[in-house]
């Protein structure tokens, strides 16, 4: 604890304005999702329900309504539905969002809100996507710490400042939003991906990591780092708000730095 | 149908399930079944820390630990499995730390660590710092680093795999003193990928469960939509006991309205809880360490407040959580995702204005009874061989009737750990049990059921039904009569759930189906906890009843075990009998809880 | 179970249930040292690039009679001299590399088709190649004051015979 915190005072007065108040306004939503079943049909279609929502509904919430009330073959995955779970990244008006974390009251209402799978992974059934494709890249740039020499028997030391040289980084929730962003990833899926290099500079920049300069090897590749374009659609798609770009910036430095 | 071999099959990649895996993985073959993709575990959601006496901001220590988890879940705790854990604690830290976890740091490159509702400074002195803590996304942390090490060891994982029965085999036995028993032993696992919508039968010598909890049964709850109790059902379904499912712990802030956690650690950090008229209630409450009191005891307190109408917003129905007092940086510094989620989901700016919270269902102190080495129990001490459970689905019993906050991490780690130990080491010694014939056939049978049902039912709607009776009957104010309500609406549930037809009938990624089946799973556990509930006459940590106020050493002074049995009646429910089980005490006396 | 016909395993993927062919990268990493010189000279071209093509604007627009003094003489007296020789190459070469690079990477990120990317790459190598060659030789042959079939066919600046 810091200093900041003396004792609170026992009562204070509260604005009348507490909580947000008033009654919570309702309103109705048109939700176009993009559907396929391949064992219906090999062709996609879109599928429109109209829907009368509250105003703290997410589009989870709206795919819910229609899942449990309307069509129940309606597929998606989610989970913790708050944001921090990773299942349910999708298209939503055409941006990568999670659907726990987009409120239809920030959406226009007044037209149809478009929800389709993420992008460049293959589509299995409805918003649902392969994610075997992804986990492998993550996989394949060694996400775990790699460490030299003996264990200390306490903990190993590390200061706040190297804590937080990569503390951005150790938000991601895998969801795929970023790497399913990349118009480079959408032509070629061999390409790592901003979830794999951010996972990578993850432990590139752990003061505790041995094996940084193989990771940098790894993404030294024609489908590494230099992959990247910079524009920044994966910084804006991270639900974390990490900063992809500049991530990957920084790791494309360190590999630069290795080399010369 | 496929059938695959293994030595260890591990239900659940949550934290329980993927610690064991890395133990278990390196000395066994090893499979991993989850319903979802291991990095979507609801471990991942919590927030505020884990608590162990490492002692590196202030003087603390494990035995200080010991008494805090003991007194916490009011003497309901095993004293020895209560030891095992503060003790084994300090070294499932470290063990993370060198796995890569980055846990916050104090200036001198140490784990830091902050105060928790309940831990105390020797026997409840004062508050004292024992969470360790990466921000507030320490479970977050966890499980990526677990699955991090999982990668690192090369652990087989099959992704949405939905594990729906334990295959268990009985063989007459004879006890010590000569009394002949059925001992139940363990062949295997019937799994539904849900991709394909095929059956594969994974035959193990071990098994280890590890499903999580059961949240879901409640409408207000910090669960994920897919914590619904599957393991816990499957075990019950096949026999073996659940134990002290009466107490189910009520998170005291929860988003109003929405039930999202707001960690622990706001509290820890120094926030506080005040009424509509702006009073810091919990000094009333609990007048020494105030709103860093055990959950059950904030909770309640909570919803005393609202019930005697002093609650905040246009219904008076929530209290409010004020970080107000704090520094903006220091809240950006050590609460960055709890305040997002205000900002997200209520638009309201915790650096200015408080935020409406009210206690939200969060955690299953009861589960399926193990001991200290993670062995499933078939009864009060006959061990099932090969059977483990770690984590929410397992009761040990270390959080007796109500966990102290950041002690769930621990469990998960140090009974996780134990288990993939134990659950390999004993599959080098052990031999494959025979499966039955025809293993899946109840399987799918029920699918079939299910999935060709011509009701005219929704899921949806009998499971909304159930969360509202539970949240209304079951929550943190209980009496014979709301008890009796709610069981007397899961019976109708139950009706209608017979009642049911589902609209997606394809094999691929069906998750109407998977919906349908865990609702079942979801009525069982409901009626497993309210039975319990109206059993059991005394208020005790997450167990208040109205009618029974006070702590009832002289008669429940022990745990309940639940027995599905089709022969047996309690409370007017058939098909369940009762027992009993003895608390281990082995260093502190029942003394009255106060803070 | 038993009223839907058998579907393909769905792992995107395959009876194995690896990953996709599509996905799989093949690279040794070896191509990397290219790729990361590849993004290297782009930036480094770039800075040099700008020296040179505001230099020669400046030159050829701003200094003594400016864009009104270019006429074929004005060239020609520039390439005289060795110095607007080997800068005039180093543009060319330098913004021709660059050029052809960006396309390069264009063509890599949105041309979907193997084949179609080959025949883009192929058009687009020996464009840049043919273009390169001819404006080295331009420039290091360049004469004012030919004389073809013993006919002086030069500038009117030239010396008569």
């Amino acid at each position: 604890m810091t200093a900041s915190t003396a004792e609170p005072a026992s009562k204070v007065e509260l604005p009348a304005s507490v909580g947000g108040g008033g009654e919570i306004p309702t309103f109705d939503v048109t939700l176009r999702v993009r559907r396929y079943n391949p064992e219906v049909s090999d062709e996609s279609h879109w599928d429109e329900f109209k829907l009368t929502m509250y105003g703290t509904d997410r589009v989870l919430d709206a795919l819910h309504k229609v899942k449990w009330e309307l069509d129940g073959s309606l597929s998606f995955r989610r989970s913790c539905a708050h944001g921090v779970c990773g299942s349910d990244a999708m298209r939503i008006n055409g941006r990568n969002r999670l659907a726990c974390k987009t409120l239809l009251k920030d959406l226009d209402t007044s037209k149809p809100i478009t929800v389709e799978p993420i992008k460049g992974l293959p589509v299995e059934k409805d918003l649902i996507v392969d994610m075997e494709p992804f986990f492998q890249s993550y996989r394949e740039i060694m996400p775990f710490l790699v460490t030299t020499g003996h264990a200390p028997t306490k903990e190993r030391l590390q200061s706040p400042e190297d804590r937080e040289r990569f503390d951005d980084t150790t938000k991601c929730i895998l969801c795929a939003a970023c790497t399913s962003s990349c118009p480079v990833f959408w032509t070629d899926g061999q390409y790592f991906g901003p979830a794999a290099i951010v996972n990578a500079h993850r432990f590139i920049f752990d003061s505790r990591d041995d094996a940084g300069d193989m990771r940098l090897e790894i993404l030294n590749d024609k489908e590494g780092v230099w992959r990247c374009r910079t524009i920044f659609n994966c910084s804006e798609a991270c639900p974390r708000g990490i900063q992809v770009t500049k991530a990957i910036s920084e790791v494309k430095q360190a590999v630069l730095a290795r080399q010369f | 149908m496929q059938v695959h071999k293994y030595d260890v099959v591990i239900v659940g990649a949550g934290g329980a399930g993927m610690r064991a895996a890395i133990e278990s993985g390196q000395r066994a073959r090893t499979a991993v079944l989850t319903k979802l993709y291991p990095t979507r575990s609801h471990t991942g959601a919590a927030q505020g820390g884990m608590c162990a006496a490492l002692a590196n901001v202030e003087e603390d220590n494990w035995e200080w630990h010991t008494f805090d988890t003991v007194k916490g879940g009011d003497y309901l705790v095993d004293q020895d499995a209560a030891e095992v854990m503060a003790k084994e604690a300090i070294d499932a830290v470290l063990d993370l730390e060198k796995m890569g976890l980055p846990f916050n740091r104090t200036p001198e490159g140490r784990i830091d660590q902050r105060r928790f509702g309940g831990h105390t400074r020797d026997h409840g002195k004062a508050p004292v710092r024992r969470a360790c803590y990466a921000a507030d996304r320490t479970g977050h942390m966890i499980l990526q680093t677990l699955y991090q090490n999982c990668v690192k060891h090369n652990v087989e994982f099959y992704n949405e795999y939905y594990v729906l029965d334990l295959l268990v085999v009985e063989e007459d036995a004879v006890r010590e003193d000569g009394t002949p028993y059925k001992q139940k032993r363990v062949a295997g696992v019937v799994s539904y990928d849900l991709a394909s919508g095929e059956i594969h039968i994974f035959q193990a010598k071990a098994i280890i469960f590890a499903t999580g909890g059961a949240g879901k049964v409640f409408k207000t709850t910090s669960n994920a939509h897919t914590l619904t109790g599957d393991g816990m059902g499957i075990a019950f379904r096949r026999g073996i006991p659940l134990e002290d499912m009466e107490f189910f712990q009520f998170h005291p802030t929860g988003l109003a309205g929405l039930g999202i956690l707001l960690s622990e650690a706001a509290r820890g950090e120094g926030a506080i809880l005040r009424n509509s008229e702006g009073e810091r209630f919990m000094e009333r409450y609990a007048p020494t360490i105030k709103d860093l009191a055990p959950r059950d005891i904030v909770a309640r307190s909570m919803a005393n407040e609202v019930r005697e109408g002093r609650g905040a917003g246009p219904n008076k129905d929530y209290v409010l959580l004020d970080l107000t007092h704090l520094e903006p940086a220091h809240i950006d510094a050590k609460l960055p995702d709890i305040t997002e989620f205000a900002r997200t989901y209520l638009g309201v700016e915790p650096y200015t204005e408080p935020v409406p919270v009210y206690p939200t269902a969060h955690y299953a102190m009861g589960g399926i009874p193990t001991n200290i080495k993670g062995e499933v129990l078939q009864d009060n001490d006959t061990v099932i061989p090969g059977l483990y459970a770690a984590g929410e689905v397992a009761c040990v019993s270390v959080h007796g009737s109500n966990r102290l906050g950041t002690n769930s991490l621990l469990d998960i780690n140090v009974f996780g750990k134990r288990s993939g130990i134990n659950a390999a080491e004993y599959a080098k010694t052990a031999d494959f049990v025979e499966l039955p014939e025809d293993p899946s056939a109840e399987t799918i049978a029920m699918l079939d059921v299910v999935r060709t049902g011509t009701g005219t039912e929704r899921v949806a709607a009998i499971r909304s039904d159930l969360q509202e009776t539970m949240d209304a009957n079951m929550q943190v104010f209980r009496t014979a009569e709301s008890i009796t309500t709610a069981l007397g609406d899961i019976t109708k549930l139950r009706e209608r759930y017979r009642n049911i037809s589902i609209q997606d009938k394809g094999k691929r990624f069906n998750l109407d189906l998977l919906e349908a089946v865990e609702l079942g799973f979801l009525l069982d556990l409901a009626e497993a906890m309210t039975v319990a509930a109206l059993h059991r006459k005394e208020s005790r940590g997450g167990h208040y009843r109205e009618d029974f106020p006070d702590r009832d050493d002289a008669n429940w002074m022990k745990h309940t075990m639940l027995y599905k049995d089709p022969t047996a009646e309690t409370e007017g429910i058939k098909g369940i009998r009762f027992g009993t089980k003895r608390v281990v005490f082995t260093r502190y006396e029942p003394m009255e809880r106060k803070y | 179970m038993s009223t839907t016909p058998d579907i393909r395993f769905p792992r995107s993927t395959s009876e194995t249930g690896r990953v996709s062919p599509k996905y799989t990268r093949h690279g040794s990493g070896a191509k990397g040292g290219f790729e990361m010189a590849a993004w290297l000279f782009m930036r480094l071209s770039g800075i040099v690039l700008v020296v040179l093509i505001f230099g020669h604007l400046f030159v050829n627009l701003m200094v003594g009679h400016g864009v009104h003094a270019i006429d074929f003489g004005f060239v020609a007296g520039k390439w005289a001299n060795p110095f607007w020789q080997w800068w005039d190459l180093a543009m060319l070469w330098l913004a021709m590399l660059h050029g052809a690079n960006g396309v390069r990477t264009i063509i890599n990120d949105y041309a979907d088709r193997d084949s179609l990317r080959f025949w883009l790459l192929v058009v687009l190598y020996a464009a840049a190649t043919a273009i390169i060659i001819l404006g080295t030789l331009v420039i290091f042959t360049f004469d004012p004051c030919p004389v073809i079939n013993g006919v002086h066919t030069g500038a009117d600046f030239c010396p008569k015979p």
